[in-house]
């Protein structure tokens, strides 16, 4: 849901009949995917805006009412505020560790790569209930005074947000070939936190902006963990889950649901759009020496 | 001074000796070739000069200074890699103040010495580029610029011209030997390719297994190979197995030598492609010549002969007007100085 509209490879420039109806098929398989995405956004859209919706095609009229209210509910602006501070110190705290974890791995010990890269594959492998239960029971062990708390919760989407940080950052520093610069700048005569601020952050910063937006989005949408995990924390998909729950069939309550479906779409939405202008042309300029060979020149 | 001592230094990866007991003594203002095959220890020799291996055993000295143990940042040296490793956030000009900024020099000397070097290295037109922007020559240039910038005691070549194409690498090569002896600063150069070795360095170490095999100027590495590797390794070189009779080793009419005095049953003969020389109907060992390659000003011929009741192919060279007359398949006469033939005995 978050995803900026695909990128679609150049057209084809072969000509002929053949290149018409390649372009053809290309066309139609962007228009299908973009349909594909449009549409349910569309319709949440509609809703949100809808007096009454059943039997038409569309709404019967429209109203900004359900905007309004949703706007000035102080529970549902809380639970807003909530995600996005958990949201961001998730990806704030997962860039933290990562950074310096995946540069460790890379640069300074490679031998901890694979229990690194295997400590990053789990949260996919496992069920998110699963980890929350051994949080829980982690954490009941050493920390009983956390459980329940906010900070346990930053802790669980952390662990459950760091994979995509990881590969992100992971990528971006093979992307970089972080090793060869980090011994370029050593034979340079630079400090090792110099070799770090002034040669490792400029060049892998996309991956870590792509990194914490997925582990903002990550966090962001959800509900199992912090559900299981946060004793009365009150986010956005806990507030959605129990206005389906509650659904008392009257009017209104779905379409307020739309309308904070709607928001958070955009946030996420704008942020993505964020990454892609800040990080366009990133990879171009990791290849040194990629330039033509100006024929008057010297080599 | 700034001379490199290297004192029996070994280094030892999981059982591997990438360095088994290197000895080396460069002098002040030399540039030498470590020259051999992939995995024969010449990186890892350059790398444990520049602290970025540290040796299993062994010293290493640069100056005179004990630099064993000494972090990569603190030794006196500059470094050229293969793949550029420019800072790609940074500009031409940026890269080479780099070395000289973490060193807090003042900001007047950085910016003269950057000019300056900026002039060596010909990139001024360049300066405010980013690498991205450069060609992969220019790109090394720069590279060059920023290892040179603190002014090292020793510049150290990791295969610097491998990512380069043949046009740009001749000229990048001269340009190299042309800005080290300018700075004269003490180089060492690693690469697998002879011709460059031979053609860039005052002296060539040949390395194979972890081993320094020969050090020699590269006239008298051609000439005179200690070692059977360094002789298959430098120049093209014809190979043949020949028994020994009476302490002697020939081929016919062609050579006859003295046996190595360690060898028994055979021996290894090896001489040049150049200095067999061919001819038709003449005195000489006869060789049906199999194949002609027109090289420019030679031709190469592949000629297969008789060694007792066996078959040995080996190669010719010779100007290629001499060869125009001759045929694939036509039978030829040849000889060899037996001056140019150097033995080795067989390995067990």
């Amino acid at each position: 849901m978050s995803a900026a509209a695909p990128a679609v490879a150049a057209p084809n420039r072969r000509a002929g009949a053949g290149g018409t109806a390649r372009r053809a098929a290309e066309a139609a398989l962007f228009l299908g995917l973009g349909l594909y995405f449009a549409v349910p956004m569309i319709a949440v859209l509609l809703y949100s805006l809808a007096t009454r919706w059943t039997a038409e095609v569309l709404p019967e009229a429209y109203t900004l009412t359900w905007w309004q209210s949703t706007l000035a509910d102080p529970e549902i602006l809380a639970a807003f505020q909530t995600t996005l501070v958990l949201a961001t110190l998730t990806a704030a705290v997962d860039v933290a560790l990562v950074v310096p974890a995946a540069y460790w791995a890379r640069v300074r010990n490679p031998r901890i790569r694979p229990l690194v890269e295997t400590s990053a594959a789990i949260p996919f492998a496992l069920p998110y209930l699963v980890i929350g239960f051994a949080l829980l029971q982690f954490s009941g062990i050493v920390a009983p005074g956390l459980q329940g708390t906010f900070p346990l919760v930053v802790l669980g989407h952390c662990a459950i947000a760091f994979p995509f940080v990881y590969w992100a950052v992971d990528g971006s520093m093979a992307a970089a070939g972080i090793e060869r610069l980090s011994e370029a700048g050593e034979t340079c005569g630079a400090p090792p936190w110099q070799i770090i601020r002034r040669i490792v952050f400029p060049n892998i910063t996309p991956g870590i902006v792509s990194g914490s937006l997925l582990a903002f989005a990550t966090s962001f949408g959800e509900f199992a963990l912090t559900q299981m995990v946060g004793r009365g924390i009150y986010t956005i998909p806990i507030w959605s889950a129990s206005a389906i729950r509650s659904y008392s069939g009257e009017s209104g309550d779905f379409n307020r649901l739309a309308v904070v479906t709607m928001i958070s779409f955009f946030v996420l939405f704008v942020l993505s759009a964020i990454v892609v202008y800040f990080n366009r042309g990133q990879a171009a300029r990791l290849l040194p020496g990629a330039a033509t060979v100006d024929k008057r020149e010297q080599p | 001074m700034s001379g490199v001592t290297l004192e029996r230094v070994t280094k030892t990866f999981s059982q591997v000796h990438a360095l088994d007991d290197v000895s080396l003594e460069i002098v002040s203002g030399e540039l030498v070739a470590l020259l051999g095959p992939s995995g024969c220890g010449k990186t890892t020799l350059l790398r444990s000069v520049a602290g970025l291996e540290e040796p299993t055993s062994g010293r290493i000295l640069i100056g005179g200074r004990d630099v064993t143990g000494v972090p990569t940042r603190e030794r006196p040296i500059g470094m050229v890699f293969q793949s550029y490793a420019l800072f790609p956030n940074l500009t031409v000009r940026q890269n080479i103040s780099f070395p000289l900024e973490v060193r807090h020099r003042p900001p007047a000397e950085i910016r003269e010495r950057v000019a300056e070097l900026l002039e060596i290295v010909r990139l001024g037109p360049q300066a405010d580029r980013y690498p991205h922007q450069i060609s992969g020559g220019q790109a090394q240039r720069c590279a060059l610029g920023r290892a040179l910038a603190p002014s090292p005691e020793v510049l150290l070549l990791d295969e610097p011209l491998s990512a380069l194409d043949a046009l740009v690498r001749t000229r990048l090569r001269d340009e190299i030997r042309r800005i080290q002896q300018l700075v004269k600063t003490t180089a060492i150069y690693v690469t697998h390719d002879q011709s460059e070795a031979m053609a860039i360095a005052d002296r060539v170490a040949v390395m194979n297994h972890g081993r320094v095999e020969q050090v020699a100027a590269p006239p008298a590495l051609y000439e005179e190979p200690a070692t059977e590797f360094a002789a298959t390794f430098v120049g093209s070189r014809n190979a043949l197995e020949l028994p020994i009779a009476d302490g002697r080793i020939g081929l016919g009419a062609a050579f006859s030598i003295a046996a190595p005095a360690a060898s028994r049953e055979r021996a290894i003969a090896f001489f040049r492609p150049e200095d067999v020389q061919v001819a038709v109907g003449s005195m000489g060992h006869p060789a049906v010549v199999e194949m002609k390659i027109f090289l420019g000003p030679t031709t190469r011929l592949h000629l297969a002969t008789a060694v007792g009741d066996r078959t040995a192919r080996l190669h010719a060279d010779m100007p290629s007007r001499a060869a125009a007359h001759l045929e694939e398949g036509s039978v030829v006469a040849v000889r060899v100085d037996p001056q140019h033939v150097r033995a080795f005995p067989v390995d067990a």
